[in-house]
């Protein structure tokens, strides 16, 4: 498992994410994510969609800021990270699009604030998977999808304009 | 406000401090409020201008111009985060050795007229073009990034573009003494890019004669 500081809202604690890969039980983790079950404590991503670790930093960081205000728009800062990675507003579609399908075998688990140790051992307990670290998730990413659910522009190729045209996307979803 | 934050920058309207934010290097940029309006005013101006910036960056973005990626943008405290380019302002390098070079200075006149030319395309007035407001990105062998959209807005006239590239003209003539031949490429560049450029260059001269502010009598 990794940790990040927030270094913009130092209160919140910090950033937990732990990625898993084999994972064996994700037709059960993905009900509970979709029904918003109080026992799923963290925040569960599809990793094929995650560019950059930086991508899911900013969704985290964003929804420990809207938590602060008071400014959540799904019900917990969880599914809030969830949410915040689409670009479209709307909640349901989100979470399934960001969130796992049942044939899910890689995935991130994320979670704001508390204690690591304690963070660690409910994730290992939670994702029946082999636990590795971010740089060895080397992937492949869905890009049929990236580019479908960013929007991004068919003359946009390279990675580095890719990445940076999805925390764009992110960054201004909130922007009315 | 902002741990660990570095100011390295500030103007009339805004500071601009360098901070680590999600494991990057990141520029952020804070609107301050003015005292000597009413708070509710205040308040409501600087949360539309924070806005504003963003989304014109964005809009930039979208039409693939290189501008700073926006990272996130903090309406309750008037902030912008967002990507902090490495290199120096065309201003900077016009004066060093090389950029006092005519190969250079050509290739720097096309870069910006293209960029120019990109963004008056997409109807995004920048308001405040300066040789200050253009970077040369380090890492991509310094091609023209255009920053501070602070002033900037949406408007499809004409007059407001030909405005645009009068306020680059004068800062330049003003900062960069005998760069005529290069404002001239820069120009020419900006023709063969954008759509309505003949009409906003025939314009251009209009507002030579007249400056910046247009006479309303009559």
């Amino acid at each position: 498992m990794e940790s990040f500081p927030i270094d913009s809202l130092p209160t919140a604690g910090d950033i937990h994410m732990a990625c898993f890969t084999a994972v064996k039980n994700a037709p059960d983790l993905k009900e509970k994510l979709q029904n918003q079950d109080k026992s799923l404590t963290f925040a569960i991503v599809e990793s094929n969609l995650i560019m950059d670790v930086f991508q899911l930093l900013l969704a985290a960081t964003k929804a420990a800021h809207d938590n602060e205000t008071g400014k959540l728009a799904t019900q917990t800062i969880s599914s809030e990270i969830i949410y915040n990675l689409s670009p479209s507003k709307n909640i349901a579609e989100s979470l399934k699009r960001f969130g796992i399908t049942e044939d899910t075998t890689s995935l991130i688990a994320v979670k704001i604030g508390g204690n690591p140790d304690e963070i660690m051992e409910e994730m290992s307990r939670t994702v029946d998977g082999n636990l590795v670290s971010f740089s060895k998730l080397d992937q492949e990413k869905d890009m049929t999808k990236l580019r479908q659910y960013y929007k991004i522009d068919p003359k946009v190729t390279e990675d580095k304009e890719i990445l940076n045209w999805i925390i764009g996307a992110i960054a201004m979803k909130n922007v009315q | 406000m902002i741990h660990n934050a570095q100011l390295i920058k500030q103007g009339a309207e805004a500071k601009v401090y360098l901070a680590p934010f999600c494991q990057r290097q990141t520029i952020i940029k804070e609107r301050f409020t003015k005292a000597y309006r009413h708070p509710t005013l205040d308040k409501k101006l600087t949360s539309r201008r924070v806005v504003q910036e963003a989304r014109c960056l964005s809009r930039c973005q979208k039409a693939r111009i290189d501008t700073p990626t926006v990272y996130m943008v903090d309406t309750e405290n008037y902030l912008i985060y967002m990507e902090y380019i490495e290199g120096c302002s065309v201003r900077e390098y016009l004066v060093t050795p090389e950029g006092q070079t005519d190969a250079a200075q050509t290739k720097v006149a096309q870069e910006i007229g293209r960029a120019l030319g990109l963004m008056h395309n997409i109807d995004v007035v920048h308001g405040d073009l300066t040789t200050s407001n253009l970077l040369m990105r380090n890492e991509t062998g310094g091609s023209v990034v255009l920053i501070d959209f602070g002033l900037s807005y949406v408007s499809q006239l004409i007059e407001d573009k030909a405005v645009d590239l009068y306020v680059l003209e004068r800062a330049f003539s003003s900062t960069h003494p005998n760069t005529e031949a290069m404002f001239e490429q820069i120009l020419k560049a900006y023709g063969e890019s954008g759509k309505a450029s003949k009409q906003i260059l025939k314009k251009l001269e209009d507002v030579r004669m007249r400056g910046r502010k247009r006479s309303m009598l009559g």
